[in-house]
């Protein structure tokens, strides 16, 4: 019922709606009671409510403030009346500010700052003035401080004389002076010099002589490499004779189970000459008379006799033999002295040597030779052989300032188990 | 028994060395920590002597350092340092992790960074020993100088290593101390004496750049650290001795000022002041401005114990060096763009040359390549476009020999497109008897003073007769052979002639006793030791016998002559 008036009213509302009868128009169709609305509502509040005059007496009031002072209420404002004194005693009198400094005593005042002044003495506010250092934040304190700072200052550390700034004790004891180096850390680890120039031969446009000799020494270290690559084939090498054929490892495989009557017949004969020696030797000794025994030690007593005469004759005859001892010593003397020299020279090599100071030995770097064909004609042709980097870090080795290693291996603590993609599982 | 028995490896070696390990764990640092500390403070590994009594038994390969050496150790400040850094470390890896960027900005301001000038007062207490330490500190700061400044290593090293090389170059410049140069296949071998020590260095050459891969790069960053440090502190007071002004400044009176226009192009402008030093072509601003120095001759004292030979000789040596250092004063060069510019200009200098080179190559170029008053012009192309009259081209080699040879070595050999003589070694010393190059010959002959021009026609001329009589000989030996030859084929009978031979009758008897004697003869060769002695001593006997009856036989003839004598005479 509602909605069929509905589509009438706006049916009617349309523009060029035509009555039926001439004299009536849409107009008194459409208005003929006012809808009724609940206020209540907020959502009504806004729509159905006029409040144009409230809204023109607030502009007017409004108005009226802006261009006026307070406005209609010329009341003063709240917290003007708080701030207000309402006590009836009167604020004391500030003394001070009616007192003003004698003339006199404030030129006595300017006359002594200005002869301390010209003393030098600066007043404590002034000094902790100039004391107060400015921060600096533009340049950060790590980056100059830093050892590799490539801006770095140095100074003579070698001219200034230390100064005692307190008690040897005092300093030992609160850590401010270093403990002193141990001498025997002076001394260098190996005679060897740090840097050592390279061969005549290793020049970049050399002389044949000593280019031929440094080959050769390149040519003896390969050898002695192809030496001990030989040795090493040499001792793994076997003879393909020697392979086990079928035949052999049948015989191996059927030895002694196989029984022929002949090969037992042979067996036994040599086992029993080997009993029978072996009967003989364990016979037991018989006991040895007193003949025996008695002829045993006058036998004895006449190699004793014997030994010391000889003994004396031989003393007797060494006087005769003193050219002949003198030269045996001579001879035990001059190999002793060889000997030693020996030894010390050996000692003076091993000096040089580097020495064992972990679990890899020293591996010395290659040769840097160049080839005949090689040999660059000018120096703008030179290709350079071996690198400064490497020869450094072996001259480190070398001396004894570090020892060998190698790279550290990449040791996985879990063991990595590979699985395959089902999809690759049915191809596979 | 009781209990002061001597127990195995309580004393003596074995407690004397400490393993690597348990050293580390004492000081409580990690081992790229601890490698680094004793890198830096100078203390290496032993090899003791009697590894098993060391090594309480076993001979399993072991790294041992000196107890006292660690215990030394851990007074050091340096190792404070360290565990602050490894909780610096921690730390910001923890803001990282949260992603507290305020934290790592605040901690990395505060980064814990430590300095070595005291490590470096106490390993080298006086400046002479630093010096003497100085050859290992420049070939590794030379070296590091040129490496690609990638992030490998800390770029600042590189840096730094490149400001603290340009200064010793500079240095050496101005004390003139360079006396040895040597190009090898490896690098550049320089030899200068500064203060009385003999510095060796090695430069790599500028092309080169193949790094290998098991050098641990660690370990040579920290001893570079220790280097750059004790290089830097040598700088200063070297420069000190000299009057210079350290950091080094340019000399602003000096000639030849570089442009302005041009100085943008080669680098900025915080670089440029470092690039114009490294070209090593201008001269150092000194403390005290020099005027016009007066060398006063000093009083020739001699000293004790000195010869008046002794004295001349030592200023005959003196007044030769001051000559070497004067070698290149007065000649101007000008160095081509394929030439090893930084190498040749140092080397120039260091003997008062003038040189320069092309705008393109480097900053600090003072002359041009049109210059009329260029002496010398270092090519080592094979031809060159167009050639002034006035000036050599030769090939670099030409310098150095020069310098090692301590004089102008003559120019034809070096010129364009020849085969240049071979470039001997400084370093080597001939004692007598070695073989000593041709070319070294000929250069110390030169030293001597012979004039080189008559002495190579005298060479050549030589040659020539040498040539000449070899021709002659051999010549002639050939055509004794070939008549030899043409006289055998012909048939022709040579000087041997054949001779019919003469007839020897033989005895049979006596044959037959030569041989019984020699088989007598054999058998007493063959005769043991104690055998011959008998047979010696028998046949002594009889020979005794047979002298004693000799003897009797002779006295008895005597007798009977006597008798005769004495017969004849009372006959008559």
């Amino acid at each position: 019922m509602a909605a069929a008036r509905r589509l009438k009213r706006v049916a009617i509302s349309q523009p060029g709606f035509l009555t039926l009868n001439p004299k009536v128009t849409p107009t008194d169709l459409v208005s003929s009671r006012r809808k009724r609305v609940n206020k209540n509502k907020k959502k009504n509040w806004n729509k159905y409510s006029d409040v144009q005059d409230v809204e023109e007496f607030l502009e007017d009031v409004r108005h009226q403030e802006r261009t006026t002072g307070k406005g209609k209420s010329s009341r003063p404002l709240r917290i003007d009346l708080i701030l207000q004194h309402d006590s009836l005693v009167a604020p004391p009198k500030d003394v001070l500010a009616y007192q003003k400094p004698n003339a006199k005593k404030l030129r006595r005042t300017a006359e002594r700052a200005e002869k301390l002044a010209a003393n030098g003495v600066v007043p404590r506010s002034k000094k902790r003035l100039l004391n107060r250092t400015v921060v600096d934040r533009t340049s950060k304190k790590t980056e100059t401080e830093a050892n590799n700072n490539p801006e770095r200052d140095f100074y003579d550390i070698w001219g200034q004389e230390t100064k005692d700034l307190g008690e040897p004790w005092y300093l030992q004891q609160t850590r401010k002076k270093l403990v002193k180096r141990p001498e025997k850390l002076n001394e260098k680890p190996s005679v060897l010099p740090a840097v050592e120039v390279i061969a005549p031969g290793g020049s970049y446009n050399p002389d044949f002589f000593s280019h031929q000799e440094l080959l050769r020494e390149a040519h003896e270290v390969e050898l002695k490499k192809k030496k001990v690559e030989d040795k090493l084939e040499r001792q793994l090498a076997y003879n393909k004779a020697d392979t086990a054929t079928e035949e052999t490892i049948l015989r191996e495989q059927v030895e002694g189970l196989v029984e022929e009557s002949e090969e037992e017949e042979e067996k036994d004969a040599p086992k029993e000459d080997g009993e029978e020696v072996a009967v003989g030797a364990i016979a037991v000794a018989d006991k040895k008379t007193e003949r025996q025994r008695k002829r045993e030690k006058a036998e004895k007593m006449k190699e004793q006799q014997r030994l010391t005469e000889r003994r004396q004759t031989e003393q007797q005859q060494q006087l005769f033999q003193l050219r002949s001892i003198k030269t045996s010593i001579k001879q035990q003397e001059e190999t002793t002295q060889i000997r030693q020299k020996r030894r010390k020279a050996k000692e003076e090599a091993q000096k040089a040597q580097p020495r064992r100071l972990g679990k890899l030995k020293f591996q010395p770097q290659d040769m840097e030779v160049q080839l005949s064909d090689e040999l660059a004609g000018s120096l703008r042709q030179l290709k350079p052989e071996g690198s400064v980097l490497m020869d450094r870090f072996k001259s480190l080795q070398k001396r004894n300032l570090i020892e060998p290693r190698e790279r550290a291996k990449f040791k996985r603590r879990l063991k990595v188990k590979y699985v395959e993609k089902r999809a690759f599982k049915e191809i596979s | 028994m009781g209990g002061l028995q001597k127990k195995k490896f309580e004393r003596g070696s074995a407690t004397n060395y400490i393993t690597r390990n348990r050293a580390r764990k004492k000081l409580q640092l990690s081992l790229p920590d601890f490698r680094r500390l004793c890198i830096l403070k100078g203390i290496y590994p032993h090899e003791p002597k009697h590894k098993k009594k060391v090594n309480k038994g076993s001979t399993a390969p072991r790294t041992f350092y000196l107890l006292k050496d660690i215990r030394f150790l851990l007074h050091e400040p340096i190792v404070g340092k360290f565990r602050e850094y490894k909780i610096f470390v921690r730390k910001l890896k923890k803001a990282y992790g949260k992603t507290e960027w305020s934290a790592v900005e605040r901690l990395r301001e505060n980064k814990p960074t430590y300095k070595l000038d005291h490590i470096i007062k106490e390993r080298y207490p006086t400046f002479i020993d630093a010096l003497r330490d100085i050859d290992d500190a420049l070939c590794m700061c030379f070296l590091f100088s040129t490496f690609a400044r990638t992030g490998k290593c800390h770029v600042q090293t590189i840096q730094l290593c490149r400001r603290l090389t340009v200064e010793w170059m500079n240095y050496v410049i101005a004390s003139r101390s360079l006396r040895k140069v040597f190009l090898s296949i490896k690098g550049i071998y320089y030899q200068a004496e500064v203060m009385g020590q003999l510095i060796t260095w090695v430069v790599p050459y500028q092309f080169s750049h193949d790094h290998p891969v098991d050098v641990d790069y660690r370990v040579m960053a920290t001893f570079t650290e220790l280097y750059t440090t004790l290089l830097g502190f040598v700088s200063f007071r070297l420069y000190s001795s000299l009057n210079l002004v350290y950091p080094p400044k340019l000399d602003s009176n000096g000639e030849s000022e570089p442009k302005e226009e041009s100085e943008d192009d080669y680098a900025m402008n915080s670089e440029s002041y470092l690039e114009k030093l490294s070209a090593l072509s201008a001269s150092l601003a000194r403390v005290v401005s020099s005027a016009d120095e007066e060398e006063a001759q000093l009083d020739q004292f001699p000293s004790e114990g000195e010869d008046m030979e002794k004295m001349e000789a030592r200023e005959k040596e003196l007044k030769q060096q001051e000559a070497q250092k004067k070698l290149f004063e007065g000649l101007k060069f000008y160095l081509n763009r394929e030439v090893p510019r930084e190498s040749l200009a140092f080397v120039i200098r260091c003997f008062g040359g003038q040189v320069s080179w092309d705008k393109s190559v480097c900053i600090g170029s003072t002359y041009d390549v049109t210059d009329e008053t260029i002496t010398h012009q270092i090519i080592d192309r094979p031809s060159v476009g167009k050639q002034y009259i006035n000036r050599y081209y030769i090939q670099p080699q030409w310098l150095y020999d020069c310098v090692n040879a301590k004089i102008l070595l003559p120019v034809e050999d070096y010129f364009l497109g020849g085969t240049l003589p071979p470039h001997l070694s400084p370093f080597v010393e001939e004692k007598e008897g070695d073989y000593v190059p041709p070319e070294k010959l000929k250069m110390m002959a030169l030293q001597r003073g012979e004039k080189p021009e008559q002495e190579e026609e005298e060479e050549q001329e030589e040659d020539d007769n040498g040539d000449e009589e070899d021709d002659e000989e051999e010549v002639a030996e050939e055509k004794n052979l070939k008549k030899m030859e043409e006289q055998r084929s012909q048939g022709k009978s040579l000087h041997v002639k054949v001779t019919p031979g003469k007839l020897k009758v033989e005895n049979k008897a006596r044959l037959e006793q030569e041989e019984k004697a020699e088989e007598k003869r054999l058998a007493i060769m063959m005769m043991k030791k104690k055998e011959k002695y008998l047979y010696d001593k028998i046949m002594f006997g009889k020979k005794r016998k047979v002298r004693e009856a000799n003897k009797l036989a002779a006295k008895r003839k005597a007798h009977d002559d006597s008798e005769k004598a004495k017969k004849k005479k009372a006959r008559k």
